[in-house]
């Protein structure tokens, strides 16, 4: 049998549980790699609507006439759709963030196209405490993106605040 | 007045809207203020997270987001990203594909209800040394909040056609 690891519920009475997913900062260390699933496959219309969602006027995304005589040959995914979708994914693992400061680096390895579908992994970079901070600590991670075919679409570098175990907010208000 | 154009002749009384400034008319030192400034709303936020497979409880549960942050609703901070990078694309129409970011700043959190304006200055230009009819802008963009408070910042590289190279009038542009 498989070795599990770390708590998706927390025991609330004899027979209940609820829902409690992320890790907490201290469960984080430098080195893990988390697998986010589901998966999740992007569509051409998620690309339009994308587009004109952020008044995005390169035409590379919603004119597929114009895209054919490209070397992509197809509307080519809003990279920062792609990102969107990266970070969304990783909900379970970083359920405890409290938000993203900012990205070091973001790399659009492959193109992606409506079709294409998304998995995302993360690795813990760095992680250290916040001067002034007592609730949250940072990490330092790097979350890829991969498509169906195992081809690495998007790296990107980014700083999170997590929260600590005992300042998570979810006591007090049913989490 | 400048030298850079919303449109060309085709024939007398005749134009074509076109958009992005050439990478030949590109000069270091440029700084081009995008319009339209954008407003972002709670409902929009929620909609680009929940289509992002994200669950995040401030922005999913209305009711824990009073009780915890006050009821403050703050825009995800990819959804920023985004929109700041989209405001870009008139400006760099003439796009292959992004490279990358670096330097991703995000120095004041954007609420719903604020609007923000986004300008880029062009730090680098050079021809594509594996690209022979393409070149790489190398730009720096700031998007400040209605009260001129930077909300976010970055450098991006990005692909450009040349001038005459692109799929234009291959493509009926």
């Amino acid at each position: 049998m498989a070795e599990l690891a770390y708590a998706s519920h927390v025991q609330i009475g004899e027979k209940r549980f609820r829902e409690r997913y992320g890790l907490d900062f201290e469960d984080f260390q430098v080195g893990q790699i988390f697998k986010h699933r589901p998966g999740l496959t992007i569509t051409q219309q998620d690309n339009l609507e994308e587009s004109f969602d952020t008044l995005n006027q390169a035409m590379i995304h919603f004119d597929a006439h114009y895209a054919s005589k490209t070397e992509w040959k197809k509307p080519l995914v809003v990279s920062t759709l792609t990102l969107q979708r990266l970070i969304g994914m990783t909900w379970k693992t970083f359920f405890k963030k409290m938000r993203i400061l900012g990205w070091s680096a973001l790399n659009m390895t492959a193109p992606v196209f409506g079709g294409d579908t998304l998995y995302a992994e993360t690795e813990i970079m760095a992680k250290e405490d916040v001067e002034g901070d007592a609730a949250c600590g940072k990490l330092t991670v790097e979350t890829r993106g991969m498509n169906q075919d195992g081809k690495l679409v998007c790296v990107m570098g980014y700083d999170l605040l997590v929260y600590k175990r005992d300042a998570v907010p979810f006591e007090g208000v049913n989490y | 007045m400048s030298q850079f154009h919303s449109h060309r002749k085709l024939e007398d009384h005749v134009f074509m809207e076109i958009a992005g400034i050439e990478f030949e008319d590109f000069e270091v030192g440029q700084v081009f203020e995008h319009r339209p400034g954008r407003t972002f709303t709670a409902e929009e936020n929620r909609q680009h997270t929940f289509r992002s497979a994200d669950l995040f409880a401030r922005t999913a549960d209305a009711e824990y987001n009073h009780k915890v942050y006050g009821g403050e609703n703050v825009i995800s901070e990819t959804l920023v990203l985004s929109a700041v990078t989209a405001m870009t694309t008139k400006t760099f129409n003439k796009v292959v594909a992004n490279l990358g970011w670096t330097d991703v700043k995000l120095p004041t959190p954007v609420k719903a209800g604020d609007t923000i304006y986004a300008e880029s200055e062009l730090l680098d230009k050079r021809e594509s040394r594996s690209r022979p009819a393409q070149a790489v802008l190398h730009v720096r963009t700031r998007a400040v909040n209605q009260d001129g408070l930077e909300v976010c910042s970055f450098e991006r590289k990005l692909l450009i056609y040349k001038r005459g190279l692109g799929p234009y009038e291959d493509a009926g542009y």
